[in-house]
């Protein structure tokens, strides 16, 4: 009979501790945003999809060969005066593990990640053969914020 | 009433359990034979999320290993990003800097505290606490999710360690940021604490239940906050120290009866000490550049090595056999949960159906580490 009251008290008062957890949680500030609304900024290191700077590009091949999926398709000819000219250079988005591998290999800062995080799109071209030539290529997608 | 049971004729019947379970914590099928309530055969089919990482590891350059690293364990990414790093640099004898030690040592611990709230957490919610204190937990977790976003740029694959050193330095400011993040860490480790530990609910479902025993748990090679639960003090930290470990003072929790009860004590313990050990690195940082240029071309010598760290969930060994070109030869992973997950039939034996759930989060499993 003791021990029956004792488990009713025991199990009250765990009752009350846990309560005053949540309570002291009722009162604390939110946490969450409203995500569609309120958009956080990404921090300075944050890596996105890969982009390129054309101009700075000189046709190395590293950020092909460091590429853990081979996710980068580089193609290159040599015009009349011997001078490397663009072919192609695809970026298949679908294989990226946006590990920024070839961000850091790149001897010019040509490849960089850019900040890009909502990346979903109606046509699966888009992101399976994105020209990393074109400089409109992510002209249609949301640019956040840079903390 | 014998003669009621006698008359009653039972059937053992099978039940599967998963593939698509919410309380399995990934893609894990298991098969529970039942005589009416209690367990009395259960048989674990694992290789749903089976990706060939050995394979695969044999096929990339030693640097290009390491962002599938981050997919194995993927609630503790750090903690293999390091096991591999260390390996690889063990094959190689290269040196680290210290200031690169001390980082490497404070991002491990802070990931181990991460791992552990999701862990515990989900444990809880696993026997009935239902999303609060799921999302307390996750919400602290976020805090060092943060961190790392900030330090390497990616939340849950961060690809940070580099063979020879670091990705990037600290940026400014972080250590102002991780010292907010220990002191605000206390008291919400306190808290998560107060709520489980008081509940009588809680109590009354783990305590005893799943009791691993020392003997058994060393047969089936269970390692990290299960092996020490049933009351073996080892802790490679202590035990084999790698990285700077010898230079920080911790305990390491045990438990006495290695139930669900101890291994969920264990992890709350572990998370305080790793916070200390977070403490003191930080406070001596040492100055120095832990960057290195990443490694193109990297040729060990040919040989083999095996490297093991202690992972959150358990010792993670990498054995590497090296043919002198750029690729391993081949690569094995030794994986906690692996271990940990075998185990499961043998304790599940007599035990009730609800029990099991109970049973396969106190475990603290990632089907990412299983099935690899």
């Amino acid at each position: 009979m003791i021990s029956y009251f004792k488990e009713i008290i025991i199990g009250a008062w765990s009752l009350v501790r846990g309560l005053f957890v949540t309570f002291k949680n009722l009162f604390s500030r939110a946490v969450t945003i409203q995500y569609p609304t309120q958009k956080l900024s990404m921090t300075e290191r944050y890596r996105g999809l890969a982009d390129l700077r054309v101009e700075k590009c000189i046709k190395c091949y590293m950020c092909v060969k460091i590429c853990p999926t081979g996710c980068l398709s580089l193609a290159h000819k040599e015009n009349a005066e011997k001078k490397k000219e663009f072919e192609h250079f695809k970026y298949n988005m679908e294989l990226c593990c946006f590990c920024g591998m070839c961000e850091q290999v790149c001897p010019t800062q040509a490849i960089y990640m850019n900040k890009i995080y909502e990346i979903a799109v109606y046509d699966r071209g888009k992101i399976t053969h994105i020209d990393l030539l074109n400089t409109e290529k992510y002209g249609e997608w949301a640019h956040p914020t840079v903390k | 009433m014998d003669t009621l049971k006698e008359n009653l004729q039972t059937e053992e019947f099978w039940v599967n359990m998963g593939p698509q379970h919410p309380s399995t914590h990934g893609v894990l099928y298991l098969e529970v034979k039942l005589s009416g309530e209690t367990v009395v055969d259960l048989i674990t089919h694992i290789g749903y999320l089976h990706r060939g990482m050995e394979k695969i590891a044999e096929n990339r350059t030693y640097t290009q290993f390491i962002p599938f690293t981050d997919r194995l364990d993927y609630i503790a990414a750090m903690g293999n990003n390091l096991g591999y790093v260390l390996a690889v640099e063990n094959l190689m004898k290269s040196v680290v800097n210290d200031r690169a030690k001390y980082i490497r040592v404070i991002i491990a611990e802070l990931q181990r505290v991460a791992s552990h709230l999701v862990g515990i957490t989900t444990f809880a919610q696993d026997l009935g606490a239902f999303a609060t204190p799921l999302f307390y937990g996750f919400r602290e977790r976020e805090k060092i999710v943060e961190l790392f976003d900030e330090i390497c740029g990616n939340r849950l694959t961060y690809n940070y360690m580099r063979i020879g050193g670091l990705q990037f330095d600290l940026p400014k400011g972080s250590d102002e940021k991780i010292r907010a993040i220990v002191k605000y860490m206390r008291p919400k480790i306190d808290d998560l604490e107060s709520l489980f530990s008081s509940n009588v609910i809680f109590t009354a479902r783990t305590k005893g239940v799943g009791v691993l025993t020392k003997e058994k748990a060393i047969n089936y090679s269970v390692t990290g906050p299960n092996l020490r639960a049933s009351g073996v003090k080892w802790d490679l930290r202590k035990d084999e120290p790698y990285l700077c470990y010898d230079r920080f003072n911790f305990d390491i929790p045990t438990g006495a009866n290695g139930d669900s009860w101890d291994r969920y004590k264990v992890r709350i313990e572990e998370m305080r000490q790793s916070l200390r050990i977070v403490e003191q690195a930080i406070g001596g940082l040492p100055e120095g550049d832990p960057t290195v240029k990443i490694g193109r071309i990297i040729k060990p010598a040919p040989g083999e090595t095996y490297m093991r760290t202690e992972a959150p969930r358990g010792e993670l060994g990498f054995y590497i056999v090296s043919d002198g070109s750029t690729y391993p030869y081949r690569m094995k992973i030794r994986s906690p949960s692996f271990s940990n997950l075998a185990v499961l039939s043998e304790l599940a034996k007599g035990i009730k159906i609800a029990d099991v759930v109970c049973l396969l989060g106190s475990l603290d499993i990632v089907m990412g580490d299983i099935d690899r």
